[in-house]
């Protein structure tokens, strides 16, 4: 995947949760998240990047 | 949009002047007879902005007068583009405007973004040892403006400059406009075979059209502030993400030369907009973004402009006889910095073409490739204009949490720091170009510029060019000028006879046009315009062997290139473009 392909696919990402509008946009995340979990197939891969998710967030302030 | 506001006497804080001194120009009116002016224009230009000043002096450079007619006195004030980009100083070196860009301008190469403390991304643009300018040039449009009317007051002759005189309707004539003007000194008419309408985002002319531009409006609104601060820090753009001064907000800061800065910060949502720009609530918000950045110094505001982003354009740039250029033609984001340099663009494709056309050397269907060419590329522009305003100015909720992530990943992931990249402007090729010629002989190359493509710079040594000439370090693309020019790969110097006899042919029919022998090594050279490849690099990086040609046009862009061809498909290249022929793009010669 290319940073163009990166690129495209964010703004996607973006437009389709702006579609599905606020309230939504939790529940949508979830599933990707699911998906991408399904899709990469191996599981010390995804245990490292929801590690790597929430590391940020526990940094940051609220 | 701006909503601007300038200096106002009586209020607590005090303004600083920008450190420049606008000549004010006169109004006159020209030898009338019956209200009409005596004399027809080949081409009427309205707004001598950047655009309208390069036009014409594009349009002197092909021996093509104008006339220019500008609503002000003076040239601009306030805060508007600062950026000049490589491709831009390209085209006002071939004006003969670029000693002065260079003598004052700021050039820098990259920048930096931060989010929260943390630096998130560092960025360069092209940048090489192959260059001859700085990959972008930062100087005020008030010298922008200023340096392109020095160098056309010195061609009187050739472009005749209106002040104070306002354009305030167009009657169509059968082959060509009758602009109804106001001066202080009276009205009078003027006639004009061509119009050329520069005359910015709130385009008379077009609204003249009943012409409407088409696109996106965003909702996110930037203060922007010019400064005056004495600093030593190096030019970079500076993008600060929900900085500790300014939680919630972006910041961007650009240094402008003469101790100007630009600071411009994001207005949250519902934020009331009369009194964001008042001065009294500027001032803190800027303050606190100079402290954070270690600014010490003592500061002053200039200028406090409200700016809301938007990305439109006109469907077509020719209605007939007119020709729209710059922001009359389309709108596109500040950020990426592709307003006036995509105008500047417009002006070097149109000049040339419109040239052309009003010395009767082509048909009026060339002025269709402008609109096409120039069309195609507001569109690129638009959209990468739209990618950085979705990161700038997040359009919904969706944008906004999106960045956040971006950003907080970024400080750790570089996977994701691409996204951050504020996808500065670049040269556009014109790919699918009508224009475009010998597409298959095109594809024997395996390197270098396809037709419609700009010159990839290159160092070289160029010899001759006038009588007692010294070979000089020089670079390709100072080997253009005002007409199509055959680049001749090869070992030895001399011209093949056919050749020779169709650049007397092509002169001989008023068609500017010139062999320009490109040497492997140095050669013992006369006169003759010339240059060789001293660093090796210039070959493979055009996929040049001998006999190689390359045919581009006035304004840089690939016309053609050939391993090997006649003469006579050369002369059928620059026919096609003077008749217009083909114009469904794919044409196989």
């Amino acid at each position: 995947m290319t940073e163009g392909d990166l690129d495209i696919l964010y703004t996607q990402l973006c437009t389709a949760m702006t579609g599905l509008g606020e309230a939504n946009a939790s529940l949508f995340l979830a599933r990707f998240a699911l998906l991408a979990i399904a899709r990469i197939d191996d599981a010390a891969a995804a245990r490292g990047l929801i590690a790597d998710a929430a590391e940020q967030l526990s940094r940051a302030p609220a | 949009m701006h909503s601007e506001r300038a200096p106002t006497a009586g209020l607590a804080v005090n303004f600083a002047a920008y450190p420049f001194a606008w000549a004010r120009h006169p109004a006159a009116l020209p030898p009338m007879s019956g209200g009409i002016e005596r004399q027809r224009h080949p081409v009427a230009i309205v707004g001598a902005g950047p655009v309208g000043l390069c036009v014409a002096l594009g349009l002197a450079s092909h021996g093509v007068r104008s006339v220019l007619i500008e609503a002000d006195d003076s040239v601009s004030t306030g805060s508007r583009a600062i950026c000049i980009s490589r491709r831009s100083l390209e085209i006002i070196a071939r004006l003969g405007a670029l000693e002065g860009y260079l003598r004052i301008g700021l050039p820098w190469s990259g920048g930096r973004s931060f989010y929260r403390g943390a630096e998130v991304l560092r960025f360069t643009m092209p940048q090489d040892e192959n260059q001859r300018l700085p990959p972008m040039l930062n100087l005020a449009q008030y010298h922008i403006e200023q340096i392109l009317l020095d160098h056309a007051e010195q061609l009187a002759e050739m472009i005749d400059l209106r002040w104070q005189t306002k354009l305030e309707g167009i009657e169509p004539l059968i082959d060509g406009a009758r602009l109804r003007l106001a001066t202080p000194l009276g009205n009078y008419r003027l006639d004009a075979d061509w119009l050329v309408a520069a005359d910015g985002g709130r385009s008379t002319v077009r609204e003249s059209l009943g012409l409407a531009m088409h696109g996106t409006s965003y909702e996110g609104r930037y203060v922007i502030v010019d400064i005056l601060l004495d600093s030593k820090r190096p030019t970079e753009r500076l993008a600060y993400f929900d900085p500790p001064c300014n939680p919630g907000s972006t910041v961007l800061v650009h240094r402008q030369p003469q101790n100007v800065w630009r600071i411009d910060y994001q207005l949250r949502d519902g934020e009331d907009a009369d009194a964001a720009l008042e001065p009294r609530n500027v001032m803190p918000r800027v303050a606190s973004v100079l402290d954070m950045m270690g600014e010490r110094g003592s500061w002053s505001p200039i200028w406090i402009t409200l700016y809301k982003a938007n990305a439109l354009t006109l469907d077509r740039y020719r209605h007939g006889r007119a020709l729209l250029a710059g922001d009359a033609a389309h709108l596109v984001p500040i950020f990426g910095v592709r307003g006036v340099n995509s105008g500047i663009d417009d002006a070097d494709n149109l000049a040339w073409k419109l040239a052309c056309v009003a010395k009767g050397q082509a048909s009026a269907r060339l002025l269709d490739s402008y609109s096409d060419e120039r069309v195609a590329a507001a569109r690129e522009n638009l959209a990468y204009g739209a990618k950085s305003t979705e990161f700038m100015a997040p359009p919904s909720f969706a944008f906004a949490l999106m960045r956040n992530a971006v950003l907080g990943l970024a400080v750790k992931h570089a996977c994701v720091r691409s996204l951050i990249n504020p996808r500065q402007t670049s040269p556009i090729a014109y790919t699918d170009s009508p224009l475009n010629r010998a597409l298959d002989s095109s594809r024997e190359f395996a390197e270098g510029p396809p037709p419609g493509a700009p010159l990839p710079e290159c160092p070289l040594t160029i010899a001759g060019g006038w009588a007692g000439a010294e070979p000089r370090p020089g670079h390709v693309t100072e080997l253009l000028g005002p007409r199509f020019t055959l680049f001749q790969f090869g070992e030895t110097l001399g011209i093949p006879g056919e050749l020779q006899h169709l650049e007397r042919t092509l002169n001989a029919r008023g068609v500017p046009f010139a062999v320009v022998p490109l040497l492997r090594s140095r050669a013992a050279g006369g006169p003759l315009l010339h240059a060789w490849d001293h660093t090796g690099r210039l070959f493979p990086m055009y996929g040049a062997a001998a006999d190689t040609l390359y045919l581009v046009r006035p304004d840089g862009h690939v016309l053609a290139r050939w391993r090997r061809t006649s003469a006579a498909s050369v002369a059928a290249a620059i026919d096609q473009v003077m008749n217009c022929r083909g114009t469904q793009g794919a044409v196989h010669d």
